[in-house]
């Protein structure tokens, strides 16, 4: 029994992101308004009301600032809903991809009919919640002052540009072009366009990575909702159905003690999401990344198959931009419209649903009938990424 | 009253009974590593079983504490509260370093200016005491 076209998202709900909280005396808001408020949003675009998901699905994901072990629970509680199936989003920020895929092998079992799949974080505005690290980096990371994720994908990168010759003009054009997209984009949070020279001269957090290659941690929540194709038809909004959907967690190209940082899991996962979907990678006209940073973008480009390893003339020559030969992070991607911990990452299925259902204004990629997200989580030891995800989503079941 | 940085410590290693040969190697100058005893392969960091072949026959072996640096950064920000303490160091150099035996190991890279730090370069392990009993395996350039 495969998932490919047996269900489609039919709901998106975003909350404007911000970052209030961080100064003394500014307006907070918790963790469950943004919830209650990207839930609202989600149903309201579905045409559906919280008495529609008793009995159905719900799918919580776990972020950095809440991790007690009944998350999905406390969320349940929050939003008033009874589920009959609760799924939970632990794979850090490849989270809301996953879940596609969960959400759709639960509704084709016919375990449920409807899936809100949800997560909210106001790491700004609400201190003291748990941080945890796994035992490899309490142990083995953090003893030798490397600093998170900042720190060890500067590893990824700075081997990346060793191996491929790739330069700050390289890494500038996917920020500029970024955040071109989110000057067309009325929920980013950073919007004035930038230069090649800007990115040039942002300061260095932890070489050679600099404050534009940096996600932005902010507050805010985000929804979406999942139905089976047959009922999709019936809904208020035209159907975004999953075509293919694909998970790679836990890879090590090469030897576990010694792998190879520069190809990620989103290969593998990628090339399940193309097989099951049949699409072809011509077809693909929006591709929405996971971006916590500038290269890891371009690393996933390259695992994808839309270009070679280490392929310069490609990254020269191709115009990224919605309009351009292969678009990418239409919305400005999350380094531009905010991070709000491993919620973050729904952002990238959400600007696919937009492009797909053609609602995306200003930065309308044209004639666009598939588009591909993913979405990466945790940082391994000596490697990459520990989650990946992906899923080619399109207009027709 | 404002803590001052000299007050506040570095987060250590947890010793397990998984890792502690590791951390127990490392007070006596050995960089130890698990090998194991049915397929050969080197596992780190520490495990109770082998992530290839799953033999719980891991042999604990000393390495030469030789490498190269395969890739590393120079830490210029501090990020999160828990890690606070290391403010009074950057900039640094934290590095994978490849060693010669096969593993890639996570540390720091001593004794050399941050700007001369190099992929490629030769380094050797050296101990630096991390406080509270724990030793903490660093490199310099060789
Ligand atoms: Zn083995």
């Amino acid at each position: 029994m495969s998932i490919t076209r047996k269900t489609a998202v039919v709901g998106i709900g975003e909350t404007p992101t911000d970052r209030l909280g961080g100064k003394p005396g500014e307006p907070r808001k918790s963790t469950a308004e943004y919830l209650a408020w990207a839930a609202r949003l989600a149903m309201e675009d579905a045409g559906l009301t919280k008495k529609d998901f008793d009995g159905q699905g719900l799918a919580a994901i776990y972020t950095t600032n809440h991790s007690q072990p009944f998350w999905p629970e406390e969320v349940a509680a929050i939003l008033g809903i009874t589920p009959a199936v609760s799924l939970a989003g632990g794979n850090g920020g490849a989270s809301s991809v996953s879940l596609l895929g969960h959400a759709a092998a639960a509704i084709t079992a016919g375990l449920c009919d409807l899936v809100l799949v949800i997560a909210a974080a106001a790491p700004f505005s609400e201190h003291g919640g748990h941080r945890g690290a796994t035992a490899d980096t309490r142990d083995y990371e953090m003893p030798f002052g490397v600093m998170g994720p900042n720190c060890k994908i500067s590893f990824v990168m700075s081997r990346y540009m060793h191996e491929s010759g790739m330069t700050e003009e390289h890494f500038g054009k996917i920020a500029v072009t970024g955040r071109y997209h989110a000057s067309l984009n009325p929920n980013a949070y950073l919007r004035k366009p930038i230069t090649i020279e800007d990115y040039k001269k942002s300061r260095l957090i932890s070489d050679p990575i600099r404050l534009l290659d940096c996600v932005l941690p902010a507050n805010g929540g985000k929804a979406y909702i999942m139905t089976s194709a047959e009922r999709a038809k019936s809904m208020r909004k035209p159907p975004v159905y999953l075509l293919g959907w694909g998970e790679c967690n836990n890879a090590s190209v090469g030897p576990r003690y010694r792998a190879n940082p520069l190809i990620t899991g989103i290969t593998q996962a990628g090339k399940r999401a193309f097989e099951m979907s049949g699409v072809s990678h011509k077809d693909i006209r929006c591709l929405n990344l996971y971006d916590d940073y500038i290269p890891i973008v371009m690393i996933q480009i390259e695992d994808l198959g839309f270009c070679g390893r280490n392929d310069k003339g490609f990254f020269e020559k191709t115009d990224f931009t919605f309009k351009g030969d292969l678009p990418i992070q239409t919305s400005g991607g999350m380094i531009n419209c905010g991070q709000p911990s491993t919620t973050g990452g729904m952002l990238h299925v959400i600007e696919t649903v937009r492009q797909i259902r053609g609602e995306a204004g200003a930065r309308q990629v044209p004639n666009i009938k598939f588009g591909i997200s993913t979405g990466v989580g945790a940082v391994n030891y000596g490697k990459n990424f520990g989650c990946t995800a992906a899923a080619i989503l399109g207009n027709e079941a | 009253m404002a803590e001052t940085a000299k007050e506040i410590s570095k987060p250590l290693p947890e010793i397990t009974p998984v890792n502690q040969p590791f951390w127990d190697g490392a007070r006596a100058g050995k960089l130890m590593m698990q090998k194991c005893a049915d397929c050969g392969t080197w596992v780190f960091c520490p495990r109770p079983v082998c992530g290839d072949c799953s033999s719980a026959t891991l042999n604990w072996l000393q390495l030469s504490g030789k490498g190269k640096i395969f890739s590393f950064t120079v830490i210029r920000e501090v990020v999160g509260h828990a890690l606070r303490g290391f403010a009074p160091d950057i900039p640094y150099v934290t590095a994978w370093i490849d060693l010669d035996e096969g593993p890639r190991f996570c540390s720091n890279i001593i004794g050399c200016p941050v700007d001369k730090v190099k992929i490629d370069m030769d380094v050797q392990v050296v101990f630096e005491d991390g406080g509270n009993g724990v030793t903490l395996p660093k490199f310099k350039p060789r």
